[in-house]
């Protein structure tokens, strides 16, 4: 309401800035300020004189002083034709005419607009579940061109981009080292410190070293290790090669001859797969670390009784199965990282949506590749 | 827009500029640029690349904040104001970027409802009309209206682009090079937009553009940046002026095939 004072100096005195009067039943006179300021206003009047639906056979309109496209609008949704609206002033035709246009062409499609139903649930269940299945069938189809990608590098290791898989080792590698450390210091202390507290309860307080050797080497160490890498490293893959293929960079590729995958996604699958088993030992023995603190500060184990407790406790079997799965969780967030990567079209917001996509299907694999390991270990009795 | 014209003897120009300079570290951009726009004209800015066409659009539509001198829009300094006042003077002038700068995760008609709700407290049906009115007048086709920006071409993202702009009806448009990567028929389009929606709405329109066919087709005035300042005029007196850079851009040859053109069209 203030902006309708605002503009009432530059209207007559006597009048509000925009008003109307409906002489009788099909004759109404409008004049002053028709803008978009006083829309809001004048709109709420309208409706509750009944007049808002195209319905006024006659409007007087030579009492306007200003009038934008928004007022206009209203003018020509209170008539019941355009050409219904009389006496304008000259400097306002052309807008009316435009107005009038563009009335005519929105009217009929706001009807026919977003067919929905009862249906629409059921049909976007089946949409998503469609939608599923073929992001399986993309992503089957793309684990073959990688494999094969990664299998020509294999034959002719010569070819393989040894700076960018050196740069991607230290981006992905090195540089995961403090939080990879962290983390695991963190997730040793909290299985020393819940297996301490528990089994004190028994007198087995010395059992919290098998317990910690055993968790953190064969399962922990190397799961932590995986996520951390793809939320660190599988969420900038996606991004680094979203952002490229936004800057029409990979279609530049293809043109010139050089194969995507083999550019840009071998030298980050191979520097993973080097680098996730060398991470999974350094948490393993950073977590181990962060046990033995614990069963020293708690339970008074010396490091020395830790390390002898953990070897009778612990056969290299257990580190070597943590350290198995390492490179097919490494290959599994490498390949859906830029999986998704490939998959942004379009816009900024592309690129997020898929880096979220990018970070919880990793997750979601790493974590489906580690229960058929267990499955698979169980029934060889390992 | 369309407002009582006050008795005044002399309308005051939509834009004045005055002394304005532009300084980045070594290279001074604008040194003493002088320039009006009037009222209800369509302007054309041109100047050879990197001579700071769009740094000049810029400060005057406060995103730059110039080293020196002075900019008025509609009266007012845009870089003085705060708040409120703030809001109001912006509510009155839309701008184009190059390629439409849309929202990227909003569809067209949010685009435009996004600056509606922003600026008036209207009820969400009418916002809705408003945006559809808006993306007709703009040339584009209903079903445009829900759509991503990702999912339009390079012409209808800027004619959403412009949409976007007009959505406040506002007294001044600014558009940075507009049809830049349309095609010659979506440029004559979009010149021929341009005109009617600045009869229609009474527009002011200051348009940095290097379509010499839009500035034969559209403009009313043509200011020409060279030597950091301005040159102002319609093109038969642009085409008088010596300065060599003037000449080579209005004497070459596709200015005269803009030039013929235009010519045997009427």
């Amino acid at each position: 309401m203030r902006s309708v004072t605002e503009t009432s100096a530059s209207s007559s005195r006597d009048r509000p800035p925009a008003w109307f009067d409906l002489e009788d039943d099909n004759r109404l006179r409008v004049g002053g300020v028709w803008r978009l300021a006083q829309v809001d206003r004048l709109s709420r009047r309208l409706e509750r004189a009944g007049l808002a639906g195209r319905t006024v056979r006659e409007i007087d309109a030579s009492g306007l002083t200003e009038l934008d496209s928004a007022g206009a609008q209203l003018l020509i949704r209170a008539a019941a034709s355009p050409d219904a609206i009389a006496g304008v002033d000259g400097r306002f035709r052309g807008l009316l005419r435009r107005v009038a246009d563009a009335e005519a062409a929105t009217a009929d499609l706001s009807r026919t607009r977003r067919p929905g139903g009862a249906g629409a649930p059921l049909a976007l269940i089946g949409w998503r579940t469609v939608g599923v299945g073929l992001r399986v069938w993309e992503l089957l189809g793309f684990l073959g061109q990688c494999t094969g990608a990664v299998a020509k590098v294999l034959v002719r290791p010569w070819t393989l981009d040894g700076r960018a898989t050196l740069h991607h080792l230290q981006a992905t590698g090195l540089n995961a080292l403090p939080i990879v450390g962290l983390l695991a210091f963190l997730i040793g202390v909290v299985v020393a410190f819940m297996g301490a507290l528990q089994l004190q309860k028994f007198s087995a307080g010395i059992y919290t070293v098998d317990m910690v050797g055993i968790a953190v080497l064969r399962e922990l160490g190397v799961l932590f290790a995986a996520i951390m890498v793809a939320g660190r490293s599988g969420s900038a893959f996606t991004a680094q090669i979203g952002a490229m293929s936004l800057n029409e960079e990979i279609d530049a590729m293809r043109v010139i001859g050089l194969d995507p995958v083999g550019m840009l996604v071998v030298p980050r699958i191979v520097a993973l797969v080097i680098a996730l088993p060398l991470l999974t030992v350094y948490a393993d023995l950073v977590a181990l670390a962060g046990g033995a603190v614990v069963s020293l500060a708690l339970l008074d184990i010396g490091i020395p009784l830790f390390l002898e407790r953990l070897s009778n406790a612990v056969d290299e079997t257990a580190f070597l199965i943590g350290l198995a799965k390492a490179p097919f969780f490494a290959a599994a967030i490498a390949i859906v990282g830029c999986f998704e990567g490939f998959k942004v079209t379009g816009s900024a917001a592309s690129v997020g949506r898929r880096t979220t996509t990018s970070v919880v299907e990793a997750i979601f694999t790493v974590i489906l590749i580690d229960a058929a390991f267990a499955m698979a270990l169980s029934w060889l009795n390992i | 827009m369309i407002g009582p014209t006050p008795a005044a003897e002399k309308p005051q120009p939509a834009v004045s500029v005055r002394g304005l300079e532009n300084r980045f570290g070594e290279i001074l951009l604008h040194d003493g640029l002088d320039l009006d726009v009037r009222p209800g004209e369509v302007l054309g800015l041109v100047g050879s690349s990197g001579s700071g066409k769009t740094v000049l659009m810029r400060s005057i539509i406060g995103l730059n904040r110039p080293s020196g001198g002075e900019v008025r829009v509609l009266g007012q300094a845009l870089t003085a104001l705060h708040g409120r006042a703030r809001k109001t003077l912006l509510s009155r002038i839309g701008v184009l970027f190059q390629n439409g700068a849309l929202f990227s995760g909003l569809t067209v008609a949010e685009n435009i409802a996004l600056v509606l709700k922003l600026h008036t407290g209207l009820a969400p049906v009418q916002i809705d009309r408003l945006a559809r009115q808006k993306i007709d007048m703009a040339g584009l086709p209903q079903d445009a209206a829900d759509r991503m920006p990702a999912q339009l071409s390079g012409g209808m993202r800027t004619r959403a682009g412009l949409a976007r702009a007009l959505a406040l009806d506002p007294e001044i448009v600014f558009l940075d090079e507009p049809t830049a990567g349309l095609d010659p028929i979506g440029a004559a389009d979009f010149d021929r937009l341009i005109r009617e929606l600045q009869r229609s709405l009474g527009l002011t329109v200051f348009m940095v553009t290097h379509d010499l066919n839009s500035l034969v087709a559209v403009t009313d005035r043509i200011a020409v940046l060279v030597d950091r300042k301005i040159r102002v005029g319609p093109l038969e007196e642009l085409l008088k002026d010596p300065h060599p850079w003037i000449q080579a851009y209005f004497r070459g040859p596709r200015a005269q095939a803009a030039h013929n053109a235009a010519g045997s069209g009427h």
